[in-house]
């Protein structure tokens, strides 16, 4: 055998093949070698010639950051819970019971998934926190309030904003019991509830396990509703974050043994998803779901009455919020009195953040389609091992907290040959590193209901894959594709913990406005800073409202 | 005693009647089949049995009890779903223990039943399989032994093979009613291929709009068919518009166009408009000089197509008038019939059907 025989490769597998490069030396260098980074400044000695457990052993020998593992995963775990035992009979409700206003309801209940959860701890602050509205108007009639800083608070924050995560896969995993399953367990003597308990709930148990995985991981992985509300609590996130950037001294090494602790914890939580679900996935092949389930007028009343008041509830900080910014605040204290002046203070001294957040969110949002979408063709149509090691560098962003990717594009491009910390596009590749996953996963599922037959058609017929693959392909796609960077777009533009590592003086988002207020004056300008935001993510998840709970929901 | 009476069933989806005032009375350990195109109420009915479909009047009894009343899960019947509709959470065993645990038998006793039914429908050692590592033939399997292991008074199949390929059809089809015969329990089976029903069935409801056109043992179906719906359903016919004529000894004579069919004696007046239907397998081609046989009629036409099918060859041919009359005759050397050749068809007067114009 010859050489050239070797490297030859076939007609059809140099598209994918030249995708396959693009995409490793992307990721190669805007994720991994950020993460050994990470790894590297955790494991080495500070001159970074020799392995050392030295800064494991520092930093786990101080209670205080072992607390914020055991915070981390506590708080993670009882969000889960709470946010499963919420979802659950909502999901039930939604799929098999008559509700009043239902399109509605689904529309409502998915907005939270948008709606940046941070805003919501701080609407959470605003209301209920020490000099919150709601706390003074009931210490003005003398009734004691607790403290919402703490497990309390991060918990309801979670679960009033994770929900949808439970709720969406549930529903659609009670959808697609055939009917026939559950006449089958009736027509052999069981009893409705005996069908639902052994039958019905089994089968929709993996649906509900990978939305409560997912929930496990946004805590673990969340910066801004800790940071909020934690207050002196250690959370891995927030300490990590303030030991590398740290108002003291800072301290990368031991930043990097919190960022490894985080990525081995969410990777765990991935591991276990993969091998616990991979084997327990039931198709019933779902021709005709299950009918509407009759129940009495008392039921119907009761499960009505819970579902809008969760799905309300959930949006009633997001609401609180837009009210509140056109309210005077004298420093933190707000005054009863109706004004645009946080709207001019905003935009007076920034034009900045508001332009900075939509510049960001729409480069990351084009940039992670035109990397994302051609990854997924290739892992929906090309079947080797390198395609198998492709798809799991494009999953992996998906179990690295923000927070940590954005310490190692630090690490990675503080020095060098190729600089680029105090700039934007440091900031747009990590947001385009965070939502390839997303982008990846949402176009190969699409294109697994594409005929591959049609492409083979148009090659047959002399045209050549690229022009196959954009001009038959991707059209074919454009559905799938807008929607994925509507997400993207809308999902970035409330992008705060790779956001709070990266940022330099001109370039602060709506988001860095806001965090900035909490730690001094300026709530008026972070109320309407958190009301735009509020704006800029709902008004195109309303108007691609159709295609996004087409392509995007449904893959939950 | 597993008899089912249905009297004057009735049941509508929105505007669509699906079964109209429907009566019909299933004798002890027989096997009935439901059969029809689709659309035609056959699944409403055996769903109402079933008790998946409450009917809008008219009342069920299954062995003289009345059961429409009652919630399916009380009813007990064995079903066999469409899809099988095999609880993807549950082993082999599992699905078949399913309903005797509902019934809360004892451990031991559940253990014996499931493997008596696993032996039952051959499934031995499948026990502790799960349902995706099954084939299409061995999940139908399960789904019969988990139906027959209740001991049901009566089982009910929806269009069990529909989802098999065709060779394995045949053969399920034969186990089903061998299984069925062994254990002589009343079933209802519903089904829209002809070939099927008459293959399994003692007696035969063929359904259209949500009524029972003809009901009867296969061959008198096959051959007697009460309408037109029911000739033409049950396989290939040859339908002749004709006009009655002259009435003899050997029977009625009838002008279709410029031919002349005899068939048995009517009592149509001349000149009546009629349709006869004659199988294309009782239209036989009269080789060369060969004599009719005494009760034989005769019939002249011109072949247009042939097609070999193997067993059969099936010719296309015209009578003088063009009109289309198809003939299947048994693969031989000598039946053969170029195109365009006149050849002279037998057959008997008996087996052609009259209907009169007008009649469904």
């Amino acid at each position: 055998m010859n050489v050239s025989a070797v490297l030859r490769v076939a007609p059809l597998a140099r598209l994918p093949l030249a995708i396959g490069t693009i995409a490793f030396a992307f990721l190669g260098l805007f994720l991994l070698y950020p993460l050994w980074g990470v790894l590297s400044a955790s494991i080495l000695t500070p001159d970074g010639t020799a392995f050392t457990l030295d800064n494991y052993a520092k930093v786990l020998s101080r209670s205080f950051y072992r607390a914020s593992v055991a915070n981390t995963l506590t708080i993670g775990l009882l969000a889960t819970l709470t946010t499963t035992l919420i979802a659950v009979p909502l999901a039930f409700a939604i799929a098999r019971l008559e509700i009043p206003g239902k399109v509605l309801l689904i529309a409502m209940a998915t907005l939270p998934l948008v709606l940046p959860s941070f805003v919501g701890a701080y609407a959470l602050v605003l209301l209920l926190g020490r000099s919150g509205i709601v706390t003074q108007f009931l210490n003005a009639w003398g009734i004691p309030f607790g403290s919402i800083y703490g497990t309390l608070g991060i918990v309801t924050v979670y679960t009033l904003t994770l929900f949808p995560y439970v709720l969406l896969p549930t529903v659609t995993g009670l959808k697609a019991v055939d009917v026939s399953v559950e006449e089958a367990a009736q027509n052999l003597g069981s009893s409705p509830a005996r069908t639902f308990r052994t039958i019905t709930l089994p089968i929709v148990i993996p649906s509900v396990l990978s939305g409560a995985l997912l929930v496990f991981i946004e805590t673990l992985e969340n910066f801004g509703v800790p940071a909020v509300l934690a207050e002196d609590k250690p959370i891995l996130a927030v300490e990590a974050y303030k030991l590398f950037i740290g108002e003291t001294a800072t301290n990368p090494s031991a930043a990097a043994v919190l960022g490894v602790l985080l990525i081995l914890s969410t990777v765990t939580v991935l591991i276990i998803q993969r091998r616990y679900l991979a084997g327990r996935r039931f198709a019933t092949g779902a021709r005709l779901a299950p009918p509407l389930t009759r129940v009495g007028l008392g039921w119907r009343v009761a499960a009505t009455g819970y579902c809008w008041a969760i799905v309300l509830l959930a949006l009633v900080p997001f609401f609180a919020i837009v009210v509140l910014s056109f309210m005077e605040f004298r420093g933190p204290v707000l005054q009863s009195a109706f004004s645009l002046s946080n709207y001019a203070e905003l935009f007076a001294t920034a034009g900045g953040p508001l332009a900075n957040t939509l510049l960001f969110a729409t480069l990351a949002a084009c940039i992670a389609a035109l990397i994302g979408v051609p990854i997924g063709w290739v892992l929906a149509r090309t079947r080797s091992g390198w395609t198998s090691l492709l798809e799991i560098v494009a999953t992996m962003p998906f179990a690295v907290a923000g927070t940590v990717l954005a310490i190692g594009l630090v690490i990675a491009f503080n020095a060098g040959a190729l600089v680029l910390t105090g700039g934007w596009l440091i900031m747009v590749l990590a947001y385009c590193v965070r939502k390839l996953p997303f982008t990846v996963r949402s176009s190969s599922a699409i294109l697994h209901q594409i005929d591959p037959a049609l492409e083979e058609a148009s090659i047959s017929l002399g045209v050549s894959p690229l022009r196959t693959f954009l001009g038959l392909i991707v059209p074919l796609m454009l559905g799938g594709i807008v929607s994925g960077m509507v997400l993207t777009w809308v999902t970035v533009a409330s992008e705060l913990s790779s956001t709070v590592v990266l940022y330099s003086g001109p370039w602060r988002t709506l988001t860095i406005v806001m965090f900035q207020a909490l730690e001094g004056t300026g709530a008026g300008m972070a109320v309407a800073a958190a009301s735009v935001l509020i704006a800029i993510t709902l008004i195109p998840v309303v108007t691609a409202y159709r295609l996004l709970r087409r392509y995007e929901f449904s893959m939950l | 005693m597993g008899t089912i009476a249905i009297e004057g069933v009735r049941r509508s989806f929105g505007s669509v009647e699906a079964v109209r005032h429907l009566s019909l009375d299933i004798r002890d350990s027989e096997f009935f089949t439901l059969l029809g195109p689709s659309g035609c109420g056959k699944t409403t009915l055996l769903r109402m049995i079933a008790g998946f479909t409450e009917p809008d009047a008219g009342e069920i009894r299954i062995g003289g009890k009345r059961i429409d009343t009652l919630p399916p899960h009380r009813r007990n019947i064995g079903m066999v779903f469409q899809n099988y509709a095999i609880f993807p959470n549950l082993t082999v065993a599992g699905n078949i223990a399913y309903g005797l645990k509902a019934r809360k038998f004892a451990p031991d006793e559940i253990a014996r039943r499931v493997t008596e039914a696993l032996v039952l429908v051959r499934l031995s050692g499948y026990g502790e399989r799960w349902p995706h590592q099954l084939s299409g033939g061995q999940l139908q399997r399960v789904a019969i032994a988990r139906a027959l292991v209740i001991r049901p008074e009566v089982l009910l199949l929806d269009e069990p093979l529909s989802n098999l390929d065709a060779r394995l059809r045949v053969d399920m089809r034969g186990e089903i009613r061998e299984l069925q015969q062994r254990l002589g329990i009343t079933t209802v089976y519903v089904t829209h291929d002809q070939e099927e029903a008459l293959a399994v069935s003692q007696r035969i409801a063929v359904m259209h709009s949500g009524r029972i056109e003809q009901l009867g043992a296969p061959e008198e179906i096959y051959r007697k068919p009460a309408s037109l719906f029911v000739a033409r359903f049950m396989g290939t016919t040859n339908v002749l518009r004709g006009v009655a004529g002259a009435r003899d000894d050997c029977g009625t004579r009838v002008r279709v166009g410029p031919s002349e069919l005899l068939v048995p004696v009517l009592d149509a007046r001349e000149g009546e408009a009629l349709s006869l239907c004659i199988r294309p397998e009782a239209l036989r081609v009269i080789v060369g000089g060969e004599p009719l046989a005494a009760d034989s009629a005769r019939l002249e036409a011109t072949v247009r197509k042939t097609e070999f099918v193997g067993a059969l060859v099936r010719l296309d041919a015209e009578l003088a008038d063009g009109t289309p009359l198809k003939v299947a005759v048994l693969d031989d050397p000598v039946a053969g019939a170029a195109p365009g050749s006149r050849i002279a068809l037998a057959y008997d007067p008996a087996r052609v059907t009259v209907f009169r114009e007008g009649a469904p």
